[in-house]
């Protein structure tokens, strides 16, 4: 029998309330670093298959032409249960003038610097998010460093679709946004086949408690 | 889950009628409908999010107690359900120490 990668609705709840956790965890730290109120809003949860992957990427792009990602990759790093994925944030194309705006930066930004800029604040939404992840589910999560996926790209580029070696994956889905300004962006956690059994392991065992 | 997690948390002793909305609007609708003497509230919830159930009932002069049980550990989160008139603010994941606690401090055990 094929492994069918699926979520009950117990572990989905439960799922549910430590991304909550997690998102505000993230949320309060990119606060900290931008001065300013972030606005949080329903973490999404749900199994995407390979083959809708574009549609799905569209969907939490909600139609920005462009926008720049930054990958990260996590794994357990200790215990038996293999939880392993990506985490890719995502900035809408206005992104870059709000934070150079907010961060108080004077004139033009050079590519560099937005590299820079993105490295940074995806490093501290992602992190923050996992630890608080690991913290809750009592793992123990190593994570690569952060890599640009590009700048000013097109959302179907962030995952490339062609070479995927998994055909279902659990996707996380968390939003931030600023009051009066045009600043969002999204972490998606991605963890993909194996990796969703490794969670759903991990959710029983705190059910259990 | 958050729901569940409060209600197990809730005093044993307490003689009260529990009521659960799963978001901000059948909440409200229950405070209307007198239901809401007491009332943990989240923050971020699809439809209507805390903020605006404060918002409403503040309007509409609900007198219902509430204390705030969110995620979001921003200090200006806080700030602002206090000054929508939230009793308190209680940090997730909550445990029923943490909910004792607060309840205690303003006499409500």
């Amino acid at each position: 029998m094929n492994p069918v990668y699926a979520l009950s609705e117990d572990q989905r709840d439960c799922l549910q309330e430590i991304v909550n956790v997690a998102m505000g965890q993230a949320g309060d730290s990119l606060a900290r670093y931008l001065e300013t109120f972030i606005q949080l809003s329903v973490p999404k949860i749900r199994l995407v298959e390979s083959s809708e992957l574009v549609p799905e990427l569209q969907k939490m792009s909600e139609g920005a032409e462009f926008i720049s990602a930054v990958r990260q990759g996590f794994f357990t790093a200790k215990g038996n249960a293999q939880i392993r994925g990506e985490a890719i944030v995502v900035f809408g194309d206005e992104s870059f003038h709000e934070l150079a705006d907010l961060l108080a930066y004077d004139g033009e930004l050079s590519t560099q610097d937005q590299t820079e800029l993105l490295l940074e604040v995806a490093n501290i939404l992602s992190s923050a998010c996992l630890i608080g992840l690991a913290e809750q589910m009592d793992v123990e999560l190593g994570f690569s460093p952060p890599s640009v996926i590009g700048q000013n790209i097109t959302i179907h580029r962030v995952v490339n679709a062609d070479r995927l070696n998994w055909s279902r994956a659990l996707f996380v889905e968390i939003k931030y946004t600023l009051e009066q300004r045009s600043f969002n962006c999204s972490l998606l956690l991605m963890m993909p086949g194996e990796a969703i059994d490794a969670v759903t392991a991990t959710l029983d065992l705190l059910l259990a408690d | 889950m958050a729901r569940k997690q409060v209600q197990k948390s809730l005093p044993e002793a307490w003689d009260v009628n529990v009521t659960l909305a799963t978001n901000g609007i059948e909440g409200i609708e229950a405070i209307r409908n007198g239901k809401g003497e007491m009332v943990f509230l989240d923050l971020t919830m699809p439809d209507m999010d805390g903020y605006e159930v404060l918002a409403k009932v503040k309007e509409e002069g609900h007198k219902a107690i509430i204390i705030v049980i969110s995620a979001d550990i921003q200090p200006e989160a806080r700030e602002r359900v206090m000054g929508l008139g939230a009793l308190d603010f209680i940090k997730k994941p909550v445990n029923p120490e943490k909910l004792h606690a607060v309840l205690s401090a303003y006499g409500l055990l």
